[in-house]
């Protein structure tokens, strides 16, 4: 068992892991929870159940590494499942507002602390997560895992298993829908 | 970065020719960045291996709990061999009368004991 492992590719990682290395999953967290954050974040906005998901997402990665064959990248499956329980999140959230026909903001926001210093930057984080929360959730996504992932058109339809000229198609929805919602931010 | 540039940004990512990585790289330099909790690593992992701790823990008592029992069992033979040397020194046999404590009797007082005739 390693003490560290920063230099170590994603394969070992995961060999380790399944050998209940401890240091060795907890490196595959490190290394790609920005990654993920970035998807749950940016698809549920900084919430208390965005970091229940975010844990959720390694959880799952844990419980699926023995039939991770390495055919696709590492962050290409974890991001597939948080692609997929963040989407689940959504519906199911959707599901239990509708029970109680609350058609407010559903999203639980952390408080934060105001920092002048900080002001341009929260401004900045602010419009993105406006923009992204307007979209449905079919494009929510799309825009998210290229906004915030910077992914390309072909990596975004490889994560979310869709035609290139689907996400090329509600790219250019989203685009129209957000040209007409961002005008009035 | 002004809204206005922040707003003309997402809205141009989302045409074809953009590189979506650069336009990613500069908005997370605008503060648009995304991380979970300090500990969040720590969480997961305890989570995830708090469970096999609780399995190890349980694998420990059985191990004491053979352990006991075995010290135990240990014990009883030799208080069963104390006991069969005694019977032999005391009666001489290891005769299964002896073990029930009827060595010494003869048969008719053992019909006497049971019967009352």
């Amino acid at each position: 068992m390693k003490e560290s492992y920063k230099l170590a590719g994603d394969d070992e990682l995961v060999k380790a892991s399944l050998n209940g290395d401890k240091l060795a999953f907890g490196e595959i967290v490190n290394r790609y929870r920005r990654m993920v954050a970035r998807t749950v974040k940016g698809m549920l906005g900084d919430s208390v159940y965005a970091e229940d998901i975010g844990q959720e997402v390694f959880v799952n990665l844990y419980n699926a590494l023995s039939g991770f064959r390495g055919e696709a990248k590492l962050s290409t499956y974890i991001q597939r499942i948080a692609v997929n329980l963040t989407l689940n999140e959504i519906k199911r959230r959707k599901r239990f507002f509708s029970m109680f026909s609350y058609k407010g903001d559903n999203e639980i926001r952390e408080y934060e602390i105001a920092d002048p210093e900080n002001e341009e930057r929260r401004e900045a984080k602010e419009i993105v997560n406006k923009a992204l929360m307007s979209l449905n959730p079919k494009f929510r996504i799309i825009v998210a895992m290229r906004l915030l992932q910077g992914y390309s058109t072909k990596e975004t339809a490889e994560i979310l298993d869709l035609p290139v000229g689907t996400v090329l198609s509600r790219l250019s929805r989203a685009q129209n829908q957000l040209k007409e919602k961002l005008g009035k931010l | 970065m002004k809204p206005s540039e922040i707003k003309k940004l997402i809205i141009g990512s989302m045409d074809e020719k953009t590189d979506p990585g650069e336009i990613a790289r500069l908005l997370d330099d605008q503060g648009v960045s995304y991380d979970f909790r300090k500990g969040f690593a720590e969480k997961v992992t305890d989570r995830l291996f708090g469970a096999a701790l609780t399995l190890s823990r349980d694998v420990e008592f059985t191990k004491n709990l053979n352990y006991v029992l075995y010290r135990i069992a240990i014990t009883g033979v030799a208080a069963i061999v104390v006991l069969m040397l005694s019977i032999f020194f005391i009666q001489d046999s290891f005769s299964f009368n002896s073990f029930l404590g009827l060595g010494d009797s003869y048969d008719e007082s053992i019909v006497y004991l049971l019967t009352g005739n």
